[in-house]
């Protein structure tokens, strides 16, 4: 673990640094430094005040008089700004951080209008702070993952449609003509997610479908935002990191555009599995539940790539604090998938639907995949957007250690508390109060897995801003501290 | 894959088909319900919410009670029927006045369908209100304090005021009086419960099996 000191150098040790091309990077990383920056700090406060969020809410389940006189903090404004923040906040942030740097890297160009970006992404910020305040006053939109009140939508939508356009003109800009898998997903998270969220919005709040319609779009959405935003953005990262943290290209990567169609066919549709038995007709939510199994063939060709690259470099995994991260959000997202699919199967369905095992579900996909994958990518881009080295590798060991025990005892929590609430709720005609006393157990336990996520939040926010305030060394304000390995910085497709 | 217009007209085509399908096809097929009229179960089916618990739904909006309850009823699994949640089967028709529709997906509480109908007690729910434990012990409902106002009692006390009972008393000399959103949201649960019977909506097995024997002796 020593070697997370110097991570970068001791990642590619085997292979040569081509300093004229080192040149060439430190150009790049330099047009996107301010957005980047700018971006990462939104990230890293937004996780902290989504994992506290979290955390209060979690709370409130096991002891509801937690701050119970302040009517701004009930269970139900608490769990939606935590849900709000941790998406739009969090991930969008880091995700979006995560694609500029790709795109400026894999295009191979420097990029310009830097300073427009930056603008749209404050505002996209200013959205979310506008939105929290206005759930916490009570304006709250009761759809899942679009809590936030109907007259922040045009500021995300603008901000959004700004940042989307920033991002195809640095595509278009790039020299490379071919492409990699990452710009791909990018591609896809950017046009998905204008279509889904303009799409909602309007069946929603400006010409909303009739009464039990309303639901079905809802749920659409919400699967969407992970399908089609989130996840698409950090495979984007995993198909970067891979042969940078581990010198090896993706284990069959020629099977990367079957995983790519597949994905995006069956992720669009999966929403609908969670309209089982409600007032919809049936076959909208059969064709949910195929789609999510049909899930399983971009799933299956996802952990070939990635656990097969990960493991046959398994013992670099430890020495790259990227790599580490990367292997532990690859290990979520396939623990997420199978979750998701046997979930919708029907006979789980008559067991966990309305329990807190899809809330579960969520929360691993949210930290355990695409946290995880974000804050790895992160490990790599910061040290060289900053040309400095991480200040304490202890943080960053301390990070994971809590996260990953944090994730361990959130899933327990959720997801095996919720197959037992399940039963007890469907399988049962057990009166509430027993079952919410059953429960108060695995609600301790995610609280406690929370208060782990919180302390790996707080160790993230010290790495980041110690790594952002502290004076360069004499080492790093002299020489490039990375010796990149030119070859894997451009793979054709 | 070389080109971005590619992608981007393959991930158009796909997301528009799939759009096409699950939501705009249910929906222009039936997503236009309109309301039925019959006499004999007192008019227009599904009632019209009434003034006040119109006010009561958006204090239970405010408040995210979503986070918690469902408004939906399940035959065909879970023991809904037989918790006393409902009598039938929800279905698209008894949402068509709602916008938004309250209907969530966790049930860390009860299902409140036909809350009204168990419970059509005005103190039972203020009570509840003000601190769940009042009336359900144990429960993990937050109490909602700020809704009522504590104060001083001058000259007599009000008959609004909530019966406390001494372990949740309040000083003497002072009593609780629910704010007009409390009176609204125990208009609003009031208000929810659906008492009539609609052609297209399963009832429980026994139910429809009594039904259908009626309905051959009928035909005999």
């Amino acid at each position: 673990m020593n070697l997370i000191g110097n991570l970068c150098s001791s990642l590619c040790s085997n292979l040569e640094g081509d300093a004229k091309n080192r040149g060439t990077q430190r150009t790049i990383d330099a047009s996107i430094r301010f957005p980047l920056v700018s971006l990462f700090k939104a990230a890293v406060c937004w996780m902290l005040i989504a994992t506290v969020f979290g955390l209060i809410a979690s709370i409130k389940l096991h002891t509801p008089s937690f701050m119970e006189e302040c009517q701004y903090m009930t269970y139900g404004k608490v769990e939606p700004i935590f849900w709000n923040t941790l998406i739009y906040g969090w991930l969008f942030n880091a995700g979006l951080g995560c694609a500029v740097f790709l795109l400026a890297r894999l295009g191979g160009v420097p990029l310009k209008q830097g300073v427009s970006l930056t603008i749209m992404t404050v505002i996209w910020n200013l959205a979310v702070v506008i939105g929290v305040i206005g759930i916490m006053l009570g304006d709250q939109l009761p759809y899942e993952w679009l809590e936030f009140p109907s007259y922040t939508a045009p500021i995300f939508f603008v901000s959004f449609l700004g940042i989307g356009l920033w991002c195809a003109m640095a595509f278009r800009a790039r020299v490379q003509r071919s492409t990699y898998a990452s710009q791909w997903w990018i591609l896809v998270a950017l046009f998905s997610f204008a279509w889904i969220y303009s799409a909602a919005q309007i069946m929603l709040v400006c010409s909303p479908a009739q009464g039990a319609f309303q639901n079905l779009v809802s749920a659409w959405y919400a699967e969407n935002v992970f399908g089609l935003l989130i996840a698409p953005l950090a495979f984007a990262s995993i198909y970067y990191l891979i042969p940078k943290t581990l010198g090896i290209s993706v284990v069959g990567y020629r099977y990367t555009g079957i995983a790519f169609w597949s994905w995006i066919l069956f992720a669009s549709v999966a929403g609908a599995a969670k309209m089982v038995n409600g007032p919809i007709p049936v076959w909208v939510a059969s064709v949910g539940v195929i789609a999510t199994f049909g899930l399983l063939l971009p799933t299956t060709t996802f952990s070939i790539q990635f656990l097969g690259s990960l493991l046959s470099r398994f013992s670099k995994i430890w020495d790259s604090a990227s790599a580490r991260f990367l292997f532990a959000g690859v290990v979520s997202f396939i623990a997420v998938m199978m979750f998701k699919i046997w979930g919708a199967l029907r006979g789980s369905q008559e067991v966990v639907q309305f329990s807190i095992f899809d809330s579960g579900v969520n929360q691993l996909a949210m930290f355990g995949f695409a946290g995880m994958v974000f804050t790895g990518a992160s490990y790599f881009i910061l040290p060289r957007l900053l040309n400095k080295e991480l200040p304490s590798s202890t943080l960053v060991d301390l990070q994971f250690g809590a996260h990953v025990l944090g994730l361990i005892l959130l899933a327990i929590g959720l997801i095996s508390g919720g197959i037992h609430q399940g039963e007890l709720i469907n399988g049962s005609t057990a009166d509430m109060l027993t079952v919410v006393n059953t429960m108060r157990g695995s609600y301790f336990l995610t609280s406690m897995g929370l208060s782990l996520l919180l302390l790996g939040a707080i160790a993230y926010n010290v790495t980041f801003f110690w790594m952002l305030l502290s004076t360069r060394s004499e080492k790093e304000a002299s020489t490039s501290l990375i010796e990149e390995a030119p070859e894997l910085e451009y793979t054709a497709s | 894959m070389n080109r971005g217009p590619f992608i981007f007209l393959g991930v158009f085509i796909i997301l528009s088909l799939t759009w096409a399908l699950v939501i705009n096809k249910p929906i222009q097929e039936s997503g236009h319900l309109s309301p039925i009229f019959d006499a004999e179960q007192g008019g227009r089916l599904p009632m019209n919410a009434k003034g006040g618990a119109a006010q009561g739904k958006l204090v239970y909006q405010e408040f995210g009670c979503i986070a918690c309850h469902t408004q939906q009823v399940r035959v065909s699994s879970g023991f809904d029927l037989q918790r006393g949640w409902g009598e039938r089967q929800s279905v698209a028709r008894d949402y068509i006045d709602q916008t938004p529709a309250l209907i969530g997906n966790t049930r860390l509480g009860p299902d409140l369908s036909n809350v009204g109908q168990r419970r059509s007690d005005r103190e039972w729910h203020l009570l509840h209100f003000y601190n769940p434990q009042i009336t359900s012990k144990g429960s993990n409902m937050p109490s909602m304090p700020f809704l009522f106002e504590t104060r001083e009692i001058v000259g007599e006390p009000t008959n609004r005021a909530l019966k406390l009972s001494a372990e949740y008393a309040v000083a003497d000399g002072y009593e609780v009086i629910p704010s007009r959103k409390a009176e609204a949201l125990v208009a609003y649960m009031k208000s929810l419960k659906v008492t009539y019977d609609l052609k297209e909506a399963p009832k429980s097995k026994d139910v429809m099996l009594e039904e259908l024997t009626a309905a051959l002796e009928n035909a005999k």
